[in-house]
């Protein structure tokens, strides 16, 4: 006998999606709760948030500038070494600028090149990655094998190129990072949209009268963002050592901005006399993005349904 | 999304990182505040003396064992044909194989080498009696023909025919030579088109190759196994020139006569060593296994010189620098205004802080240790009232929040610099912000800078010139004359600057022989120079060059050269 | 069959290369910076017609299109042209410079292997313990900083300090060693040199740990999460209910199959490094394919930066496909 629905299935994007919030607020209590159960993963999201507090507050948090400097106070030590004073507790570069100011205003550089870059890329490789996957034919053809071609061009050489033809500066740095990065999240996301679109309940949401473009956004697309959530964290620490290696071949971000990639790159020549110029700004991409992998690790533990089974 | 409970971490496992949370936090809180103030005030500063850069201790340079020398260069040579490259390091390497006519001391004076006298018939010619017995590495005698072979194949249009058919790019160098005959096995006459009175300097440059040899294997094999009159001998070359074994060449003549010690080379044998990498460069010198490096850093010195026996020396620079401003544009192309500019750089702590010390102070277009620089010229003295003076006299005020601004436009300009000048640049940049300006710095790749610089199109440039001849000429011309493409003239003018009368001495000097007129000619264009400040007169910083206890008998050249000849090991 | 799948998979790279080749073409003619101008700016005076004469030599004044013929006859038949500085043909350049990177790239290989095999596994089997989060952050810390602050830090403390290991280079000048393949490790293997053996690996310590240490995170990570996969699979359960021991189970069974996404990311991380990398080669002056394609785009040698775009899109396709193959030997329900 067939069976009757009892009320109307209500679909449509308000529906869905007030009711995805309140399990969306269901799922950040238990999220709280996992999370305490791992504490690495959660101080490395403790961490994430003092960064972010940083960047944001940096004005607020600093005693000095971080573009000016004196040069009669270049190369001054920590403050625990001999020379060195409180009032520069990390010491100053060789412009004489204090270096912890300079890593807390670098937290803003380096955080947007990194969220800017890797957020294109999760955008623009999401969605192009969830249409080929969903459409197939020439669409998927044609962007897989261009996205295997850029897969193919050694990166370094495409970020020389492109900031070569585009000159320095922030944007155009974000730009060559993207350009690169959307590649990996278009596979992902095509991946799992070809896993998903066989299954069940989109067939479901076909006969409720759903369009395609509705079923990709309200449907498939929360199942496919936590992986895509996932990489992204782990892709934000790669991106914003990127801007370290382009600085090193001195296409990274222009003096005097604080960037922690330009400041390891510019203090490398100081590593055997003033190594606190390059050592604390490496520390500081160091445990920024060890931060990012264990928090996003831990994340995709928690995430993922398929390890829930013991 | 559902779950099923996980293993729960252990309760002591839990505890632990607890209190590494806490422990944390608690240290975060206790830190020194940095009290937050409304406003980034400029640091004042201190009165205490500046602090010694940290030491890396090192243990001694290791026992000795190792009888060959190694020399650590900061750029590979681009070729080992000695007719083939404009490039210091590659001309450094090749000087080891390779005798000229006449060769230079550390201090720049031009000694015979190859050729036993020379004599000028008239201004515009010069006669070379040669050494005779002098032997090639591979036991033939040089004699005339070798020289003038060499000569030839520099000067003549595509006479390098590998790989394919071009001129040498060294033929600029001796660009008034016209022909160059033997008279007899042992004798060579030169002719210039016009008086050349830096003929000696210039000639040190090129080195004697033997015809036979070069007609027998070509270019190719020239390369591939050098052969010459040096002191040292080609052994082997890796990879692109990355490491070049030479070994030394027993029968060698002794060298310039004039040069003690004269005689075969002390080392048995000699590398080359390519580290680019500064750091990497030091710490390899300080874990033993170079001997020489060149190029350090004016910020490793105090460091150098606290491990015992290290040698670390200095010889006058050859690489004075300018801050060159475009004169064709506004802010600059008001002469007051860059009169200001030279005024409100204070030399004295550039010298201080960015070069440590090793560095003096620049007078004007020339070096001062150019044989012609006007000793009446002084630098431009440290004035910031001086320059805020001559800038009002222009037109430009401070405005409100102390920026300088002339009908509502700011004094904003942008100084490009390679990466090697960054830090100067970011220097200078803060001197001027001091003033009022609004200046930054961008750093450029220096292929795609310069056709930018020559074409006018940039406001600031720092850079340097070389200056290995301590002679006006081959430095003068391609700085401060008129820019005219595709000659020597002005190639390197990257302000744009253009005055009439200062080509014209220019001219006159590269072919005036008499000393005394020589002076007059570039004491006037010099004047002028100084008077219509086209850049900032910087400084000179000096090279540096620093070599292991175990290196006798070595002194580092003002020209780059690293002459192994001398040099022992212990 | 497979031969058949195999070739099919070779002809689809075609396509792919054409594509690089014409992108990097493109890529790097507009780019600002004009080789001959560069060449000869180093030389001071030059005439126009000598630079009329290189423009021409080069193929500069020929109309793109043009350009992109010869380029493209060329490569197929194997010549990829004429560098504009080295004066060298590009396939001897690079295949002066491959086994330097080749020994770098299987040492970084190694090392990384060695870092996140153990970790890997035993982060799944003790999962959510001290060990595996400590582990984990650890095998992170290779991808958390910029390799060349890494690889100068290596220096200061076992070069300089400790004088364990050598500063820079593959060999010292005084060790002498007979190339056979260009991998300095194999060939005194080969011909039997002791002394070069023990000289070429301390030489190769160094890097390899600079270079591995990025890889072992990313081995790491993906190792650890395949296998939590697999040990909650079924025929994991029948495999414990039949009686096989914890080590039996994890090593020969839930290893095998955790091994085949892993070997993915590994094949695409040598195909990474078989680019070279600029950055390590620098910092230890190790003559690899890196530093010569970097110097290539500082130089806008056209020729040599087409030829090693190419070759390295072809070492990476070839790379992968061999992972691909090795994919159907792992599990053999996965076809090609």
């Amino acid at each position: 006998m067939a069976v009757q629905a009892t009320h109307p299935i209500k679909s449509g994007w308000y529906h869905t999606w007030t009711i995805r919030l309140r399990l969306w607020w269901r799922g950040l209590v238990e999220l709280g709760y996992e999370l305490w159960q791992r504490p690495i993963v959660l101080f490395g999201g403790i961490v994430v948030v003092a960064y972010l507090l940083a960047a944001v507050f940096a004005e607020q948090v600093t005693a000095h500038s971080p573009a000016r400097g004196s040069l009669l106070l270049r190369f001054q030590p920590p403050a625990w070494e001999a020379g060195g004073e409180w009032a520069y507790p990390l010491g100053t570069d060789d412009q004489g600028r204090d270096l912890l100011t300079r890593i807390i205003f670098g937290a803003r550089v380096s955080l947007a090149v990194g969220l800017l870059s890797v957020g294109i890329s999760v955008v623009v490789g999401t969605a192009l990655g969830a249409a080929a996957g969903y459409y197939r034919g020439w669409l998927d053809e044609i962007l897989s094998r261009f996205s295997d071609l850029l897969l193919a061009f050694p990166f370094l050489i495409f970020a020389i190129g492109v900031m070569a033809f585009l000159g320095p500066g922030f944007a155009n740095l974000i730009l060559a990072l993207a350009f690169k990065g959307w590649v990996e999240f278009f596979r992902l996301a095509r991946g799992e949209m070809l896993a998903e679109r066989t299954k069940e309940y989109v067939d479901a949401a076909r006969v409720a009268g759903l369009g395609h473009v509705s079923i990709i956004a309200s449907e498939i697309l929360p199942n496919i963002i936590q992986s895509v959530f996932v990489l992204s964290t782990l892709r934000l620490g790669s991106m914003i050592i990127m801007e370290a290696s382009l600085s090193f071949l001195g296409l990274g971000i222009q003096p005097p901005t604080p960037a922690w990639g330009s400041m390891v790159a510019v203090g490398r020549d100081y590593l055997l006399t003033a190594w606190w110029v390059s050592t604390f700004p490496g520390l500081a991409i160091l445990l920024l993005v060890m931060a990012i992998n264990v928090f996003g690790e831990g994340l995709r533990d928690i995430l993922d349904p398929r390890l829930k089974i013991e | 999304m559902n779950h099923v409970r996980i293993r729960p971490v252990s309760r002591t496992n839990r505890l632990a990182v607890t209190g590494i949370v806490l422990i944390g936090l608690v240290l975060a809180a206790c830190a020194p505040a940095a009290t937050p103030t409304s406003a980034p005030a400029a640091p004042a500063a201190p009165a205490q003396p500046t602090s010694p850069p940290q030491v890396i201790v090192v243990s001694p340079t290791p026992a000795p064992g190792r009888t060959t020398l190694v020399v650590a260069l900061a750029r590979a040579p681009q070729t080992l044909d000695p007719a083939d490259h404009r490039h210091r390091e590659t001309e450094t390497v090749i000087r080891d194989m390779y005798d000229g006519l006449v060769t230079r001391d550390t201090k720049s004076g031009v000694h015979l080498e190859l050729a036993e006298s020379y004599k000028w018939l008239d201004d515009k010619t010069l006669e070379f009696k040669l050494r005779k017995g002098v032997k090639f590495h591979d036991g033939s005698e040089m004699k005339a023909d070798d020289v003038v072979f060499t000569f030839d194949r520099i000067t003549k249009a595509n006479a390098i025919e590998s790989p394919q058919a071009h001129t040498s790019p060294r033929k600029g160098l001796i660009e008034p030579l016209t022909s160059i005959e033997k008279t007899d096995d042992y004798t060579v006459v030169m002719h210039f088109k016009a008086a050349w009175p830096v003929a000696m300097q210039m000639i040190v440059h090129q080195q004697i190759v033997s015809k036979a040899y070069v007609e027998k294997v070509g270019t190719k094999g020239l390369v591939e196994k050098p052969m010459g009159t040096g002191p040292f001998k080609f052994v082997s070359a890796k990879t692109g020139l990355e490491e070049i074994v030479l070994e030394r060449f027993d029968d060698y003549y002794g060298g310039a006569p004039d040069l003690k010690p004269v005689g075969k080379p002390c080392a048995p044998r000699a590398v080359f060593r390519v580290i680019p990498e500064t750091s990497t460069r030091v710490a390899a010198l300080l874990a033993g296994e170079v001997d020489i490096i060149s190029e350090v850093p004016a910020e490793m010195v105090a460091m150098l010189q606290k491990v015992p026996g290290m040698q670390v020396k200095t010889v006058a620079g050859t690489r004075p620098l300018w801050l060159e401003m475009n004169v064709k544009q506004a802010p600059f192309d008001d002469v007051r205004v860059r009169q200001a500019m030279n005024y409100a750089v204070d030399k004295d702590l550039i010298t201080k802080k960015v070069f440590n010390g090793l560095a003096q102070p620049l007078a004007g277009p020339l070096s001062p240790l150019n044989n012609f620089a006007d000793p009446s010229l002084k630098p431009y003295a440290y004035g910031k009232d001086k320059a805020l003076a001559l800038l009002t006299e222009a037109g430009w005020t401070k405005d409100a929040s102390g920026v300088l601004t002339k009908d509502g436009k700011p004094f904003s300009f942008v100084i490009d610099a390679g990466e090697t000048t960054r830090s100067l640049a970011e220097a200078l940049a803060g001197l001027y912000r001091d003033v009022g300006m609004d200046a930054t710095v961008r750093v450029w790749e220096y292929n795609v800078l310069q056709p930018k610089l020559l074409a006018g199109e940039r406001q600031a440039y720092v850079g340097d010139w070389g200056d290995s001849a301590f002679d006006p000429v081959g430095h003068m011309e391609a700085k401060w004359s008129s820019y005219k493409q595709g000659s020597t003239y002005g190639r390197g003018n990257f302000s744009g600057y253009s005055n009439a009368r200062v080509d014209e001495l220019i001219l006159k000097g590269e072919t005036e022989i008499d000393e005394t007129k020589r002076h007059a000619i570039y004491n006037e264009a010099q004047k002028l120079i100084y008077d219509e400040a086209p850049a900032v007169f910087l400084v000179l910083p000096e090279a540096i060059e620093a070599a292991s206890a175990r290196v006798q008998n070595w002194e580092p050249a003002s020209d780059s050269r690293e002459n192994l000849h001398d040099v022992c090991l212990k | 069959m497979k031969v058949v799948k195999i070739l099919e998979r070779v002809l689809t790279t075609i396509p792919i290369m054409f594509g690089v080749a014409i992108i990097v073409f493109f890529f790097v003619r507009l780019t600002p910076g004009d080789p001959v101008d560069i060449m000869l700016g180093r030389s001071g005076a030059v005439t126009a017609e000598e630079l009329d004469q290189l423009r021409h030599q080069f193929r500069l004044d020929k109309p793109l299109e043009v350009q992109l013929w010869y380029f493209l006859s060329d490569a197929v038949r194997g010549n990829l042209g004429y560098s504009y500085v080295r004066n060298k043909s590009v396939v001897d350049l690079i295949a002066e410079r491959l086994p330097a990177t080749i020994e770098m790239t299987l040492g970084a290989l190694l090392v990384s292997l060695i870092i996140a095999l153990p970790i890997g596994i035993f982060s799944a089997v003790r999962q959510n313990s001290l060990l595996d989060r400590s582990s984990m952050a650890g095998a992170f810390l290779g991808i958390s900083m910029p390799s060349f602050w890494l690889g100068i830090i290596l220096i200061l403390i076992f070069a300089v300090r400790l004088h364990w290991l050598p500063a820079q280079s593959r060999l010292s000048y005084d060790v002498q060693l007979r190339e056979v393949t260009g991998l300095y490790v194999l060939d005194s293997l080969l011909t039997r040199n002791m002394p070069a053996l023990v000289d070429s690996l301390k030489h190769l310590v160094l890097p390899s740990i600079t270079l591995g240490a990025g890889v072992a995170g990313i081995v790491a990570r993906v190792l650890r999460s395949s296998m939590l996969e697999v040990l909650r699979s079924d025929y994991i359960k029948l495999a414990r209910a039949k009686g096989a021991t914890e080590w039996q189970v994890v090593m020969k069974h839930a290893l095998r199959n955790a091994l085949i996404p892993t070997v993915t990311v590994v094949g695409l991380q040598v195909g990474v490094l078989l680019g070279g990398n600029m950055i390590v080669e620098s910092v230890f002056s190790w003559p690899g394919l890196g530093r010569l394609v970097v110097d290539a785009i500082f130089n806008r040698d056209f020729p040599l930066i087409q030829g090693s775009v190419m070759i390295y899109a072809i070492t990476f396709v070839l790379v992968n496909l061999v992972v691909d193959i090795m994919y159907t030997y792992l599990n053999p329900r996965i076809t090609l």
